[in-house]
This record gives C-alpha cells, sequence and structure tokens, in this order.
C-alpha cells in the first residue's frame, strides 16, 4: 500500500525550529576562494529560497485541515517551522550582496511573481478543481524536497569546500541548512503519498519540478555571473558544472542524474536518502545552531 | 520510416535559426521572458544581524556603564528605538539608544547593572569589554515620538535613555516639561546634559531624588499634551494611573509564562477562551484549534503569527517589525495588555 512507507527506521526526530543568526559582514564576494562560478552556482540557493520556502508555507497551511494522522499533523507543523527560519536566513545574505555590487533584485522579484502568482491560489471553483491544484502543489513539494535534501547530504560531505577555504559563517548557513532539510526529508513525501500518492501524479510533477529547477538555476547562475562587478567576461557553461562536481566543490553530475531514477522508483522513500545521524551530529555542532541551544537555555 | 534527408536538413536548419533568435533575444534582456512582481518581497528581511565593534565604555553614572558600538552604514533610528543587543552567552536584551539618530557609523546605548536581574545586565557589565564584537538587530521602535502641542516627560533613573534623544528632537520652542527621579543625583545618568537641554526655561526639568510627587506635574495636565514615561515598574504603574494614555516604553522580562490571565475571541471561529496567568495565548487556542501553525515557542520562527482585531497587544517577540505589531502578533509569547484580544482566527 503506498500509504505505508516501507523501510521508514525507527529515527524520528521531534521537528523544530531552531534559532539562529548569522551576520555578514566578513563574508566576500565570492566567498569560495577564486573560484566565482562555484560561489555562483551555490549563491543562486539566496535566490530561490526565500520565495520557494514561503510557498512551500503557504501550500502547507492550506493542507493542514486535510490531515488524518495526528503524528503527521505534527511533522508538517516542525517542517513549516523550520522552513520558515531558512527563507529568513537566506533572506538577510541579499541585501549583503547588494552592498557588494551586486544587487539581485531583478532576478528574485521574477521569482517572487513565480511562486506568488504562477503557483499561488488561482482562481478556482471551490470542490474537485481547487483540491486538484492543492495536491498538485503538494506533490511539486515533495519533487523538490527530494532535491533540497540531495543538495542537504552534499553540502554536509563537501569537504572540498573547507580544503579551498570557503567562508565558515557560508558554509555554517548551507550546513545548518541542510542539515534540517536532511532531518525533515521525510515529511514532505509522507504527506503527499497520505493525501495522493498517485504515481502518475509523482512523475508528472517530477518532472515539472526538475525542468523547472534547471531552468531557474542555470538562469540564476547566469545573471550572477554576467552581473558580477568584478568579472569582466562572466560567463557560465555546463562545462564549468561539470569540472566542478567532478572536483567536488559543486554536486556531481552523475550523482545527480543517479537521483532521478530513485525518485521515480515505486520503492522511493526518503529515509534512504542522507543520514539523519549525520545532520543531528551536525546541528549538535553547528555554531549557530549551537548559539541558538544556549540562548534558548 | 526513416526521415528524408530535405526534411531533416530542414528541421535542423529551422532549429539552429530559432536558437540563433533565442539567444539574441536573450542578449538583448538578459531576463526575458519570466515577468516580475510588481512589489518583490525577497530580499527585505525584517530585521538583519549586525556585528558592531564596541569602541568605548565608559562608567557615566554610578552602576551605569555606556557603551559606543561601530560598524558601517548602520540603519537610520528614530528617538524612542530599542537595538536587540546578543550577548555572548546568547541572551538577547533591549537597550534604547541615546546617541545621535544622524550618526550612520555608531549607536550608543546604556545600561544599569541589576544584581538581582535577569542576568542580561550582569553580562554586559562584567563581560562586554572595548575591542569585543557583539551582535546587534534593530533598531526598533515601539516608543516613537509623535507630533503634539505641548509633550510631558517622565523618567527613571536609567529610564531617561529613550527620553533623551527626543529631547534632542524637539523642535526648538517646543513646549515640554520633564520629571526626571532616581536614587541619588551620582546615579543619574546624563543628567548634566538633560539640564542643559533645559535652558533657561526654569521649571522645565525637575531633577528629584528619591520619590518624585506626580500629582503636580500631571494633574494640570494641557490640553492634547503627549505624556512619556519610562522608568521603574512602580513608576510607570503611577503615571499610568493619572494619566491612561500615557506612553510607556517597557523592557518587559521575556518569559513566555508569566503575566494576568485575559481572554481571546477568536472573531471567525466565534468562540472565547481564557489565558490563564501562567500559560500562553498559543496553548489555549489549540485546544480548539488543533491546526494552529507554531513552531519555535520563543517568539522568533514568526510561524504562529495572527492578526489582531481588537484589543492591545504586550509584544514580547524578537521578529515582528513596528508596522506588523500594529495589527498582528506571535501567540507563543505575546499577551494582552488589554483584558480582551480579538484574534482573526
Amino acid at each position: 500500500m503506498s500509504n505505508k512507507p516501507e523501510g521508514r527506521p525507527d529515527e524520528r526526530v521531534t521537528l523544530k525550529a531552531r534559532k539562529v543568526s548569522f551576520s555578514w559582514e566578513g563574508t566576500p564576494l565570492h566567498w569560495v576562494p577564486g573560484d566565482p562560478f562555484a560561489t555562483h552556482t551555490i549563491n543562486v540557493l539566496h535566490l530561490l529560497l526565500p520565495a520557494g520556502e514561503r510557498w512551500f508555507v503557504h501550500v502547507y497551511r492550506q493542507v493542514l485541515p486535510y490531515i488524518r494522522d495526528e503524528r503527521l499533523r505534527e511533522d508538517v507543523i516542525g517542517f513549516i517551522g523550520q522552513e520558515a527560519m531558512h527563507s529568513q536566513a537566506h533572506d538577510e545574505v541579499l541585501p549583503h550582496l547588494r552592498e557588494q555590487g551586486l544587487d539581485p533584485t531583478p532576478y528574485t522579484a521574477q521569482v517572487d511573481w513565480f511562486f506568488e502568482k504562477l503557483l499561488g491560489d488561482r482562481t478556482l471553483p471551490p470542490g474537485r478543481a481547487r483540491r486538484w491544484w492543492l495536491m498538485e502543489r503538494v506533490a511539486l513539494i515533495a519533487a523538490i524536497e527530494h532535491y533540497t535534501a540531495f543538495l542537504g547530504d552534499w553540502v554536509l560531505n563537501a569537504e572540498e569546500l573547507d580544503r579551498r577555504g570557503a567562508d565558515p559563517t557560508m558554509l555554517d548557513l548551507l550546513r545548518w541548512h541542510g542539515a534540517e532539510e536532511v532531518e525533515h526529508r521525510s515529511v514532505a513525501f509522507d504527506l503527499f503519498t497520505h493525501l495522493d500518492g498517485g504515481y502518475r501524479r509523482r512523475v508528472r510533477t517530477w518532472a515539472t519540478a526538475f525542468a523547472a529547477l534547471v531552468f531557474l538555476w542555470q538562469r540564476g547562475t547566469r545573471f550572477f555571473m554576467e552581473n558580477d562587478p568584478t568579472l569582466t567576461d562572466g560567463r557560465a557553461s555546463f562545462k564549468d558544472f561539470y569540472v566542478r562536481g567532478r572536483r567536488g566543490t559543486l554536486p556531481a553530475t552523475g550523482d545527480l542524474l543517479r537521483s532521478v531514477p530513485r525518485y521515480l522508483s515505486r520503492a522511493y522513500h526518503p529515509s534512504r536518502e542522507g543520514s539523519t545521524e549525520q545532520a543531528v551530529a551536525y546541528l549538535a555542532s553547528s555554531p549557530a545552531a549551537l548559539a541558538a541551544e544556549e540562548g534558548a537555555s | 520510416m526513416t526521415p528524408k534527408p530535405l526534411t531533416a536538413v530542414a528541421v535542423a536548419g529551422a532549429a539552429l535559426l530559432v536558437r540563433r533568435a533565442l539567444r539574441r533575444r536573450i542578449r538583448v534582456s538578459p531576463l526575458w521572458p519570466m515577468p516580475a512582481l510588481a512589489e518583490p518581497v525577497s530580499g527585505r528581511p525584517r530585521s538583519r544581524a549586525l556585528r558592531l565593534l564596541v569602541t568605548a565604555r565608559h562608567e557615566i553614572a554610578e552602576g551605569v556603564v555606556r557603551l559606543r558600538l561601530e560598524g558601517r552604514d548602520l540603519p537610520r533610528w528614530e528617538p524612542g528605538a530599542h537595538l536587540d543587543l546578543v550577548l555572548p552567552s546568547g541572551l538577547v536584551r533591549q537597550y534604547s539608544l541615546c546617541g545621535d539618530p544622524r550618526d550612520t557609523s555608531s549607536y550608543t546605548v546604556a545600561t544599569r547593572l541589576v544584581t538581582d536581574g535577569r542576568g542580561g545586565s550582569r553580562e554586559v557589565h562584567e563581560q562586554v569589554r572595548e575591542g569585543m564584537e557583539v551582535e546587534v538587530r534593530g533598531p526598533r521602535n515601539r516608543f516613537p515620538l509623535v507630533e503634539a502641542p505641548s509633550y510631558v516627560f517622565v523618567a527613571g533613573g536609567i529610564g531617561i535613555t529613550p527620553i533623551l534623544p527626543m529631547l534632542r528632537a524637539l523642535p526648538e520652542g517646543a513646549e515640554w516639561r520633564l520629571l526626571y527621579a532616581g536614587r541619588t543625583r551620582a546615579s543619574m545618568p546624563f543628567l548634566e546634559e538633560v539640564e542643559k537641554l533645559g535652558g533657561e526655561n526654569r521649571g522645565r526639568v525637575t531633577v528629584v531624588e528619591g520619590r518624585p510627587g506626580l500629582d503636580a506635574l500631571l494633574m494640570n495636565l494641557p490640553e492634547g499634551a503627549a505624556v512619556y514615561c519610562c522608568g521603574p515598574e512602580g513608576l510607570m504603574a503611577a503615571v499610568q494611573e493619572r494619566v491612561p494614555h500615557v506612553r510607556v516604553e517597557r523592557f518587559a522580562a521575556r518569559t513566555v509564562r508569566d503575566g494576568d490571565p485575559f481572554e481571546v475571541e477568536l472573531r471567525r471561529t466565534g468562540r472565547v477562551v481564557t489565558v490563564a496567568a501562567d500559560s500562553t495565548v498559543l496553548a489555549a487556542v489549540r485546544a480548539e484549534l488543533p491546526n494552529t501553525l507554531y513552531s519555535c515557542e520563543q517568539g522568533f520562527c514568526g510561524t504562529c503569527q495572527q492578526r489582531v482585531l481588537a484589543g492591545e497587544v504586550e509584544h514580547r517577540d524578537e521578529l515582528l517589525t513596528d508596522a506588523e505589531r500594529d495589527d498582528s502578533m506571535l501567540i507563543c509569547v505575546s499577551r494582552a495588555r488589554s483584558e480582551r484580544l480579538v484574534l482573526d482566527m
């Protein structure tokens, strides 16, 4: 039965927003030293996530009344809290980029349009049509969360970034976020299976989400490379991405492609991707999350 | 069936042409063809964490330390505003800004050591030193200076800090009076400057050692006078008793469960719940509406924000902007100042 995800080990953690705080004064524009392309490819996260995660929260608020499982309801509420914090934390990076001469507003205004209008609440008659659009978006979020968990797992293990002296504050933001994505990676998929779980819908929304992510991401990288005030001839190409994937400063193209059939497999469950243990271990040592714990006590 | 060579060439040629046209189009306007949201939302955080350098630390009165925090391009502020200071232990405390609002390279705050307090002031006095970096958020203003025909200020001790920039900002010739009370003259910060601001006009500034008599000042208020008070809880209560519309600045203990009981009406649901003195609005509401969103339960994540339709809120969160506070609250920590709140739930 699709409602009972198999292989869900007993590693349930209570999802809670952690209070984190990052100050960006000391972070250079190219925070992966000497590698603007890798820097900007990862920077695209700051463009997509504030609007995207606000949209997740917006959709899930509407979904809550449909949930009939108390444990899942708690998880979804915890998920919403964590996503709200993520969106706030990434939002704070954008003014810092602006101060360094790289104004992201032309791009983020479009991302805002994408999530608020194109994927927003449409004027639909209540009943089947409205529910269909809601379920479609729930499935889209499940597909996107497959990739956020993939990226979270990648960044937790991206030791090459440390070796190259990447900015510690930025790495902490990415790893705190990545670890929480790994921590709550099952929620979106469990919610989708609980409410609908249709295989055709899963494939359809995966294709949409994957295409949209690739489109927005390459566009964001190009935008940053072309508008970077320190680069005279900033360009972005797929080859740049492939090379850095081999090097380990960006996700490897092969890993990215291999994650596709995993999500499309009928036996897929996110609990088999990444490791909760590693995520929780990072959160226990993250400078930002640590400061949050102390502040709370 | 294999395609005819001519068709293949035509298709390939058409594809090449389309690609060239697209590339040219994108070169002209790189962000073509997506529309933008008229009023962008992203990249406008409610407040940003700033790391500022402590460049001066002076004891300006008995038990009162003034800190100068330097940074670059600091956000502007208006008299009455305060700063959230994140102390080395992670504690967050609010301090009124008492420097020059036009100075965008530094903030000035002053704090009194409260030995039996909640530990914030002790930490500032014992651990914050010159050359150290501290993290701040804000500034925020919930004690703004309004336009009025005349002003009456009542300050108790360290409560002078938000009022001082107001006195400096009032236009010359404005009608104002100040009652400044403290234990002893030596323990009252900024005394000299305050007396100088009073100028030639005798009776404008009254300095009292010990408990002040309020009746003379507050019983015959001029028509339309704006009354401001900041100081110990007892002083603010006494002023509030005589002038109910007084504006007070209160740095409430940020404990979640602590206060008076009150009622919350859930307008859309049509129900009324009671919040006990040792409970929260969130707990009371969740008993009725289990789908209510919340997460951190400490007033920083913003998940539980709700619209307030009526009633006066005592905001205890660390997140909402002044504009948001006008008509919404975080129900996990904030409480009512009036007997009843009406929420849009």
